[in-house]
């Protein structure tokens, strides 16, 4: 078994092969992670909002996708990675409960900020599994950078991104 | 007002506001599925917004998960969370074998179930204070534990990092099959923190 390195609400962690990091329970929260394949390092960070906004929102830079993103490149330039050998892979934003008020939901607000970011940073984003209205968990393989999600529920649980 | 900064006194206050709330909401249970609903002693907890998915039992456990945004005079989140076997048990008690968790009518009964919970716990609450509480519509997600709470944590993670959780743990063992369990949470808003316990008397 490989050693599995939980990333809880508003956490960031960065390792290396053979570990794995994971975030269990995703639903509005987005995981972020980006990879390093020549070091074959990588960064998890498990992302709660957007951006912040209100005074008293904190400072754990892994609670919002804004300044998540800035956090994972700087801890995985200190394992030797540079920025332009970075790609990136998104999982969760889901809406867990019907969206009453016709405003966009938390879930899909944390995906478009981490877009954008990733295109501002010239980051590939390879690939993603968000949104719906479903739950996941998501298990990041850092010795090929490959992503496995598992739902709770519904035929197709294992996914590989 | 910073929950860190909660004494003794106002952790009691909240207790037994809760005990008392969960008491009216236990009884409109009972009277509903036909068995004794006992309540356990209620907490209050001061949690690490990172830590409240472990309070639900683990955020990857399938639980049937109702919310409902508390209105009126204070505001804030409540939250049933039945852990997937007993949500399944207390359908077929109201519903007879077809109760189901998939289907359309399991969803609504549910979402009644917490809808009834909730009116009783505001009702009872909202008497003693002196203010007017009211549960908006209820929703259900039926989903990993983590994932249901999310949004209610963003909710209260947009202005802190810590999360107060008014908890009450309820069970019926009386009757035939599975034993009925779940939690009601209650996680107000910063500002309603001070407006309940200003209203109890127990004022920051």
């Amino acid at each position: 078994m490989n050693p599995k390195l939980r990333v809880g609400i508003a956490e960031i962690r960065i390792a290396g092969a053979p570990e794995r990091l994971v975030s269990y329970g995703l639903g509005s929260c987005l995981g972020v992670m980006l990879y390093a394949p020549e070091l074959c390092c990588g960064g998890l960070a498990h992302t709660l909002l957007p951006e912040p906004g209100q005074k008293g929102a904190g400072n754990r830079p892994g609670k919002f996708v804004r300044t998540a993103i800035p956090a994972l490149i700087a801890g995985l330039e200190q394992f030797g990675a540079e920025r332009r050998q970075l790609v990136a892979k998104l999982c969760g934003g889901a809406h867990m409960f019907q969206n009453l008020n016709g405003r966009m939901t938390i879930g899909e607000r944390n995906i478009r900020v981490a877009r954008m970011l990733l295109e501002e940073l010239r980051i590939p984003l390879l690939a993603e599994d968000v949104g719906g209205c479903q739950g996941r968990t998501c298990e990041f393989r850092l010795e090929d950078g490959k992503v496995l999600v598992r739902l709770a529920r519904g035929r197709d649980k294992l996914r590989e991104l | 007002m910073n929950f860190s900064q909660l004494d003794h006194l106002q952790q009691d206050t909240l207790c037994e506001l809760s005990n008392i709330g969960m008491g009216q909401a236990a009884t409109a249970l009972s009277q509903m599925v036909g068995r004794t609903i006992m309540v356990h002693v209620p907490s209050v907890t001061t949690a690490d917004i990172a830590e409240v998915p472990d309070l639900l039992g683990g955020p990857e456990r399938l639980v049937a998960g109702v919310i409902l945004r508390l209105e009126g005079t204070a505001c804030g989140n409540m939250l049933l969370v039945l852990p997937e076997a007993s949500a399944e048990q207390l359908l077929q008690v109201l519903l007879g074998p077809d109760g189901s968790l998939e289907s359309e009518l399991g969803v609504s009964t549910l979402q009644e179930i917490g809808n009834i919970l909730a009116s009783s716990y505001l009702n009872a609450l909202g008497n003693m204070l002196g203010m007017p509480l009211y549960p908006s519509i209820p929703q259900l997600a039926y989903d990993m534990a983590g994932a249901v709470v999310d949004q209610v944590l963003g909710e209260i993670g947009a202005s802190s990092d810590l999360a107060l959780v008014l908890e009450t743990e309820f069970a019926g063992n009386d009757g035939p099959g599975e034993p009925i369990r779940g939690h009601f949470f209650l996680l107000p808003d910063a500002e309603t923190l001070e407006i309940i316990l200003a209203a109890a008397g127990g004022a920051a």
